[in-house]
């Protein structure tokens, strides 16, 4: 079999197709650049907090929004400029939207008769249809008299009569009692697994998706941050906000070590290695499920790593289970990842870290504990997050900058989206020794500083460095520039982990000289598209491409001088002479008083440590 | 305790009974007034037209101008109702579905000819179709009678009872959504079937409603109808300026007669009216 056939087969099974899809409200991305495949006979659901874009999505596939840029396509046929008629789909509203003035009949046989359905086979559909919802007899029944399952019911119903292909609900139980909700969810997992119909399912309960999805797509801020299997995204997240999102999660800042992870004073040997490329040394984020914390009365007790000792401090039954939260004392020095508001819990020493834990009706008739009871805390199981953004470190010459950089518009969205830790430093002049080494994402101010500043500041381990001017407003785009094809993949890592908390569309740009020949502009947009590939493998993230003539510094400047502010973000490698030069170079005009747009650096070169004698 | 509870439950009486009379004061006072000031009148009109018995009544009914005055009403607002109401559909359905430059304005224009006296209306007519107005030479020259003449009366009353279908549909439509509609349309239907089967229906009685307040306007309208009428008796008068000529005649019970006529219609008005508010559920917004 040839690739190419191979290709058109894989076409035929995909179901749904979503490509680069991105739709604007008011110059604001709600959908960004979503990238999606749903497999024929696929129960699909869509899962994201209100206002991440999911039915913004929803509505795309159906017609009744469109989009404004990318491509939709329904087996393998492109309907992104189709009516919604000819598109063939069910849609299931939320609040039913059964037509008031017509028979429980007449809804179901809408579709049919607008195609003309005979009347006897209009009659024998329905009476399938309504036997498939187990409403039968309720034909002459007005929706007003009936209660709300069987209005959804009749919904579902009537948007299967004309047999589509693909069935789209938009949250379809949420106007429903818990009850309620539960029998109809089971009806229409039952129907789908029945007509085998290609379903998306939008909503923002994790439960109710785990229930039913095949596989989970989870939306965040108009973009599309992960896809798999329920259990696998539970278990493996790739991002803090999938981690957090779905289920229950302590966050906790570990450190890479060559066997495996430190939490404070424990190390955690890992069997398996982690999806991350970080270096021994550097500074990762851990997901530690309530579940996988055990808890015993004496370390010896423990089946599982010990990660320190505690006390009990709320224990609370929860009808299969138990929620404790432990106190971890500050002498095992565990770091959350996450922000700490100092008013959520008075009273906690400095140092000590709250963890959430669940234990099993067993586990707690086993060992009973009650609120002050000191324990042992071990642990079974970890996951390290792959995103390179543990924590953000403001660097600022006074106390005031510090506080107008940790204002600043794009600060204040990454900190309060990612809810990582900010840590502060207050100094003047040039860094000295390794002193970032291991830290997150290093923030300074860029519209007092030099590149020559900027350079040291990466060569002294601010190896991922956001320079932002206080005063400019959230930018609205990202534009990738990566002049070295090896120092890529970090770069990339780097960005898609912070574009998915901000509101902005992300392009990857390559410059080629002005009059190169087309063989070298050919080679430049193949190497774009191959990065594009290998991100969106990589990162789940999709990225537009383009290629650009001319010198790289005029380029750039001329792509940030738009009304809206820019994020520019750039690998850089080499020496620090190199990396001046190359800074001063290509985004030069970034460093002066005025500028509104932000640069992103992630460097790659020698380590600190190797430099510590040069220098 | 034992004594507080029935000091408490006094004081509670006394006020109690002082809001019960407070309450009957007010209600009192608006019936009196409401009686005064609407029914005494109406009943009047009734009173009069018949002081000089049946046989009077009739007479003046069937006399040739008072008929022609009732057909020229009957054929405006047969001609005026559909306008509006299908204007009014469609002002109505751009405000409530789509967001476009310049809404609002359009919002306001809708509602002007309530703000705006009915006489100024009739004014502006005549300034532009008149014979000294801006059209008045190129219409002449035509022979298109407006001013003085049918439609010149149908274009005062459009004016004035422009806004009644449109500021009932309007709220209405807002309120009802538009899943429905979208429901139909992920169903296969187009813009037509939707309209027919699934919009109409939903607005029926709204649009029943603003019909019946336009028409009443309609056949009642005095103001601006008089200002491009000129009055041409059994050619220009609608039943209204029909009234006002012959009580000015001093054929008081003629006028009375006539002015009855129309008495019935606001009654029947009200009476659907009311059974339409009953049967949706609309009461209590106007």
């Amino acid at each position: 079999m040839t690739a190419g056939a191979y290709h058109a087969q894989d076409e035929a099974a995909m179901s749904i197709q979503f490509e680069q899809v991105t739709k604007r409200y008011r110059g604001v991305p709600v959908v960004n650049g979503v990238t999606l495949e749903i497999r024929k006979g696929e129960f699909f659901v869509l899962l994201g907090p209100s206002g991440s874009g999911k039915s913004t999505l929803l509505r795309g596939v159906a017609g009744l929004t469109g989009i404004d840029h990318g491509r939709i396509a329904l087996h393998g046929r492109d309907v992104t400029f189709l009516s919604p008629r000819e598109r063939g789909v069910g849609f299931v509203f939320q609040h039913y939207a059964l037509f008031r003035n017509m028979t429980v009949a007449d809804n179901i046989e809408f579709a049919l008769r607008i195609r003309n359905v005979p009347a006897v086979r209009r009659r024998e559909r329905r009476r399938e249809l309504l036997r498939l919802v187990a409403l039968e007899g309720m034909d002459e029944r007005l929706p007003s008299q009936l209660s709300g399952g069987q209005q959804q019911r009749v919904a579902v119903a009537r948007a299967l009569a004309h047999e589509p292909e693909v069935l789209l609900l938009d949250e379809p139980f949420g106007a429903l009692d818990a009850k309620i909700r539960g029998e109809l969810r089971r009806t229409v997992r039952e129907v789908q697994r029945r007509l085998g119909t290609t379903t998306l399912l939008v909503t923002h309960d994790q439960e109710e998706a785990f229930s039913l999805a095949d596989r989970i797509g989870v939306m965040h801020m108009g973009r599309l941050l992960e896809t798999g299997q329920p259990q696998q995204l539970y278990r493996q997240p790739a991002t803090r906000f999938v981690a957090t999102f779905l289920g229950a999660a302590n966050l906790l800042l570990g450190e890479a070590t060559a066997p495996g992870v430190r939490l404070g004073r424990a190390v955690v040997y890992q069997a398996r290695p982690a999806r991350n490329d970080a270096v021994a040394g550097s500074e990762v984020v851990t997901v530690v499920r309530p579940e996988d914390i055990e808890v015993t009365r004496q370390r010896h007790a423990l089946a599982s790593s010990c990660m320190g000792e505690g006390v009990v401090a709320e224990a609370a039954f929860g009808g299969g289970g138990e929620r404790l939260l432990v106190q971890v004392h500050a002498a095992a020095n565990l770091q959350p990842a996450t922000r700490q508001e100092p008013g959520l819990h008075p009273g906690l020493p400095s140092g000590a870290c709250l963890l959430e834990v669940t234990r099993t009706a067993a586990e707690s008739m086993a060992l009973p504990l009650a609120a002050g009871d000191a324990v042992a805390v071990g642990l079974r199981r970890l996951h390290v997050l792959p995103t390179p953004v543990s924590s953000f470190l403001l660097r600022a010459s006074t106390a005031q900058a510090v506080a107008a950089l940790r204002q600043s518009p794009l600060v204040a969205q990454l900190a309060g989206s990612t809810q990582a830790n900010l840590a502060e430093v207050i100094a003047a002049g040039q860094p000295a020794g390794a002193m970032f080494h291991g830290a997150g994402v290093v923030v300074v101010d860029n519209t007092d500083r030099t590149p020559a500043d900027v350079a040291a500041l990466l060569l002294h381990g601010a190896r991922r460095l956001l320079c932002v001017p206080p005063a400019a407003a959230l930018p609205r785009r990202v534009i990738i520039h990566c002049p070295d094809e090896a120092l890529q993949a970090e770069a990339m890592g780097l960005v898609a982990s912070l574009a998915g908390h901000i509101n902005a569309e992300v392009s990857f740009v390559s410059v080629v000289p002005r009059g190169a020949p087309g063989a070298e502009r050919a080679q430049a947009l193949r190497r774009l598209l191959d990065t594009r590939a290998v991100v969106r493998a990589s990162h789940g993230f999709d990225l537009r491409t383009e290629v650009l003539e001319g010198e790289a510094g005029e380029q750039l400047r001329s792509l940030a001088s738009t009304p809206e502010p820019v994020l520019l973000a750039m690998s850089i490698g080499g020496d620090r002479r190199e990396v001046e030069t190359a800074l001063a170079r290509d985004v030069g005009w970034l460093f002066a008083p005025g500028t509104r747009s932000s640069l992103l650096l992630s460097y790659s070169g020698p380590r600190p440590a190797a430099l510590a004698g040069v220098l | 305790m034992a004594t507080a509870g029935p000091v408490l439950q006094e004081h509670g009486r006394s006020g109690q009974w002082r809001g019960r009379l407070l309450r009957g004061l007010l209600i009192g006072t608006a019936v009196l007034f409401l009686g005064l000031m609407l029914l005494v009148p109406l009943a009047t009109v009734f009173a009069g037209a018949l002081a000089r018995g049946i046989g009077f009544y009739r007479e003046a009914l069937i006399d040739p101008d008072a008929l022609a005055a009732m057909r020229l009403t009957l054929v405006t607002t047969a001609l005026v109702v559909p306008l509006n109401t299908l204007f009014g559909i469609a002002a109505a359905w751009a405000i409530a579905r789509f967001s476009f430059r310049g809404k609002n304005v359009l919002t306001t224009l809708i509602d002007m000819p309530f703000a705006i006296s009915p006489v100024i209306a009739g004014l502006g007519y005549v300034l532009l179709f008149g014979a000294g107005g801006w059209f008045g030479a190129w219409l002449e020259e035509r022979d298109v009678p407006v001013i003085f003449a049918l439609p010149g009366i149908v274009l005062a009353t459009l004016f004035v009872t422009f806004p009644y279908v449109a500021r009932e549909l309007i709220p209405l439509m807002q309120m009802l959504g538009t899943e429905e509609e979208e429901a139909a349309i992920s169903l296969g239907a187009g813009g037509w079937t939707i309209f027919f089967r699934v919009t109409l229906p939903k607005i029926q009685w709204g649009v029943i409603y603003g019909v019946i307040l336009c028409n009443a306007r309609a056949m009642g309208e005095f103001g601006a109808v008089a200002v491009v009428s000129g009055h041409i008796r059994g050619l220009t008068t609608t039943v209204p300026l029909q009234v006002e000529i012959l009580y000015n005649e001093y054929n008081a019970v003629a006028a009375f007669a006539l002015a009855s006529v129309l008495s019935l219609l606001a009654v029947v008005t009200l009476v659907l009216k009311t059974t339409i508010e009953w049967r949706t559920g609309l009461r209590g917004r106007h």
